[in-house]
């Protein structure tokens, strides 16, 4: 099956820039990799079995085109994680906190937690996506959690 | 309140840009009649800055500069513009069918001690100077570099990698890539696998 571009990009373009956001720190690289994502479905002849496919396999082409771009020394564009962070509407200071830790986690934890906690895929489903093995995917899970409870203490629930 | 609802409340705060259908059909078509991307540029040797002045122009925005990129395996001329705050560039060409086409960009560099500073006219050239890895429609994968063109659509093997070779006058250059997962590379040796993709 396909769907309509027009209704994926209305349906998941945030979901694709949360996720390369948590890749790439950074607006405009990740605005970047959505419109890419995007133009690579349009592009591409693949049958989907499903919807649920298709949001799989745009998240996986996402966090694989965010993570060749933060791979490269070149860095397109420069404006800070911080500076944006100023730019973002919080609705209160726990929500900013949690953020900013989140973002402080090594990129490993950072995807395997915005897989679990924003897109609510199970460790089958994540080390699916990230083709990983489900064991690796629990770990990195249980080491940002751990990472998160330290650094946020009661603001984040022990959900081991 | 559980962690699913504190992270998603959280994440709420990311507001991205609107990106439009209009936006991606006009990148698609872009894509499709480029074609050939441009796989490395390179400063002709009689136009560095300083020259004789037949090379290069002061404009408003700048300097402009007389550049060679490889296109379809061949070299095509090309004008570099420096733009007015000097950190962008943008590069035009004639495509083979005779129409304009042009690329804009900039960036920056992180010295080694973590100061930023913009590229180069010539970093930013050499950006562009390295292989590209295209996926066509009908489903053949091609690596080019500069004049090297190369089918690797049968060299994957069962785990969807492929090690390819390609040169340049500093020796070769050894791409690990992935199917549809990117790719990287190294001058002395394949990068493993494992340590790309986890």
């Amino acid at each position: 099956m396909r769907q309509p571009v027009q209704e994926l990009i209305e349906r998941y373009q945030k979901n694709l820039y949360a996720a390369a956001f948590n890749i790439c720190k950074n607006q405009m690289d990740a605005e970047d990799v959505v419109q890419e994502t995007f133009v690579q479905y349009y592009t591409i002849k693949k049958e989907f079995e499903n919807e649920r496919h298709i949001r799989a396999w745009l998240l996986r082409v996402a966090i694989n085109k965010a993570k060749n771009l933060s791979m490269t020394f070149w860095k397109k564009h420069k404006c800070s994680l911080e500076d944006y962070m100023e730019t973002l509407e919080f609705t209160d200071t726990h929500s900013r906190d949690l953020f900013e830790e989140v973002m402080k986690l090594p990129e490993k934890y950072r995807i395997v937690i915005h897989l679990f906690y924003y897109e609510d895929y199970s460790i089958w489903e994540i080390a699916s996506i990230l083709k990983l093995s489900e064991s690796n995917v629990k770990v990195r899970l249980s080491r940002g959690r751990t990472m998160l409870k330290n650094s946020l203490q009661e603001e984040w629930e022990d959900d081991e | 309140m559980t962690n699913k609802e504190k992270y998603k409340k959280a994440f709420s705060a990311l507001e991205p840009h609107e990106c439009s259908f209009q936006e991606v059909e006009q990148m698609a078509v872009l894509q499709k009649k480029t074609k050939m991307k441009i796989a490395a540029a390179m400063i002709t040797g009689c136009v560095l800055l300083g020259g004789t002045g037949t090379a290069y122009a002061m404009n408003v925005g700048g300097i402009q500069r007389m550049v060679q990129i490889w296109m379809h395996g061949e070299r095509t001329d090309a004008v570099m513009d420096v733009t007015n705050d000097g950190e962008g560039y943008s590069i035009t060409w004639k495509d083979e069918n005779g129409e304009e086409r042009e690329v804009s960009g900039g960036g920056i560099a992180y010295e080694a001690n973590g100061k930023q500073r913009p590229l180069t006219a010539e970093e930013y050239l050499e950006e562009w100077d390295s292989p590209e890895v295209e996926y066509l429609d009908d489903g053949s994968v091609w690596v080019y570099y500069r004049d090297q063109k190369i089918d690797i659509t049968d060299k994957f093997d069962e785990d969807g990698i492929c090690y390819v070779q390609v040169k340049d006058e500093k020796g070769p250059i050894y791409m690990t890539i992935k199917y549809q997962n990117g790719w990287g590379s190294n001058r002395k040796k394949y990068m493993d696998p494992k340590e790309m993709w986890g």
